[in-house]
């Protein structure tokens, strides 16, 4: 069970560093945010694969707060974007 | 496996601190920022210091991210009113060969001297942990992390918290709060339902888990740092969800709620002094108590220093009216 969960963990860090290429390359604002709240959820799901193999239940309390301050993230971020409509640009898809 | 996950963290780390500094655009800095600090996060935990895990995903990754968006819209603004442009943004570096070369040799340094003083650390030294083990039983709590910091070297938490609100008095000194988020939706006159609907389901959730967090401190990791990193984080929801909260002018119960961990915090201390004792030596059998009651205050103030800084200033001083600037100006 332990060795199953940890090489899921592997995987998920593994889709989390192709979601860093979104990050980087854009192009608009909301793909870069939406690529970094993914990166919130597998966080969420990496800890719950480190407590099944053995890392310790208190891993669940950082899952938690994981899970809550991302949405913060998000939040602010969509308020932002009706915020800041640039000049001659869409409202939440403003090329950055 | 285990050797796989920890070379991927670390090389992902590596990589998304060097494009967030490199990065021209200060939207995406922040994103890699916010990315950066979740992977960081995952590596104080595999280094087994889920304390610092706690507090780095709340406040490393969650509430400083929403800090540099709130900063990111108050200098778009500032850009948009003096009538600039925006410059078209491109990656690479700018500074030439001179800057380029002063910065890496300044990296390369510091790292060899960090390097060179763990390698000159004693070998098999047993750091301060036996110690602290061996008092636990007096400390008042069973956690280890918060026996040091909130006993042993209560003291320097008590400088830190202070720290905290130097900050703030900071903040108000320079700056006029202004909110850089239009809190109701142009058209429709309000916040969208899916926007409330959230808020108010995460927000009932976050203060049992601060309430959690700051409980579970005396015998897991937790304690005031992480409940008000959390508390802040619901502050800062609910700034962003009633237009007419983001405004309020300010009020003396604000001033008292910033203070209120650093005089519980010391009121606590005098006490002892006056009845004989040292600065926050605790009497026997009181510990645990004098500790949560410094903790409960404590988080309190961390939350609302957080909410508030949130603001990006001072609040405005008497009527609210003449002063919504940006927030009132929809049809």
């Amino acid at each position: 069970m332990s060795g199953f969960a940890l090489g899921a963990a592997v995987l998920l860090l593994l889709t989390l560093v192709a979601g860093m290429v979104r990050v980087v390359r854009g192009p608009t604002a909301a793909d870069r945010m939406l690529a970094a709240q993914l990166f919130g959820t597998t966080g969420v799901a990496v800890l719950l694969l480190l407590v099944l193999a053995g890392g310790g239940s208190v891993l669940l309390d950082v899952a938690l707060v994981f899970a809550l301050l991302a949405a913060v993230v998000g939040v602010a971020f969509a308020r932002r974007g009706i915020a800041a409509p640039q000049p001659g640009r869409g409202g939440g898809h403003e090329r950055e | 496996m285990i050797p796989a996950l920890d070379i991927l963290l670390i090389v992902a780390l590596l990589w998304l601190a060097r494009q967030a500094l490199v990065a021209r655009d200060l939207f995406k800095g922040v994103v890699l920022f916010i990315a950066f600090g979740l992977l960081l996060a995952l590596a104080w935990v595999r280094l087994r210091a889920p304390d610092i895990a706690l507090a780095e995903a709340a406040i490393g990754s969650g509430l400083t991210g929403a800090l540099f968006l709130s900063t990111l819209g108050r200098l778009r603004r500032m850009e948009r009113e003096a009538g600039q442009a925006e410059p078209p943004p491109e990656d690479g570096r700018r500074g030439g060969w001179t800057g380029g070369f002063l910065t890496a040799a300044g990296t390369v340094l510091v790292t060899a001297l960090l390097g060179w003083a763990v390698w000159a650390l004693p070998a098999g030294a047993p750091g301060l942990g036996d110690a602290v083990q061996a008092r636990l039983g007096e400390s008042g709590v069973s956690h280890r992390v918060t026996a040091v910091l909130l006993n042993f070297r209560a003291y320097d938490t008590l400088l830190e918290v202070g720290v905290l609100l130097v900050a703030i008095v900071a903040v108000w000194a320079v700056a006029r709060a202004d909110f850089p988020f239009v809190t109701r939706n142009a058209e429709a006159g309000s916040v969208p339902p899916q926007q409330t609907a959230l808020v108010n389901l995460l927000v009932p959730v976050m203060l049992v888990v601060a309430g959690y967090l700051l409980w579970i401190g005396a015998t897991a990791p937790g304690g005031a740092f992480q409940a008000g990193a959390v508390l802040g984080g619901a502050g800062v929801l609910l700034l962003l969800s009633r237009p007419h909260w983001a405004v309020l002018p300010e009020r003396r119960w604000m001033r008292t709620g910033l203070a209120a961990g650093l005089l519980v915090f010391l009121g606590v201390g005098l006490a002892l002094v006056i009845a004989g004792r040292r600065l926050l030596e605790y009497p026997a059998g009181w510990a645990g108590a004098l500790i949560l009651l410094i903790e409960a205050a404590v988080t309190l103030s961390i939350g609302l220093t957080l909410t508030l800084l949130f603001l990006g200033g001072r609040p405005a001083a008497g009527d609210p009216a003449p002063t919504m600037t940006h927030t009132n100006q929809q049809p």
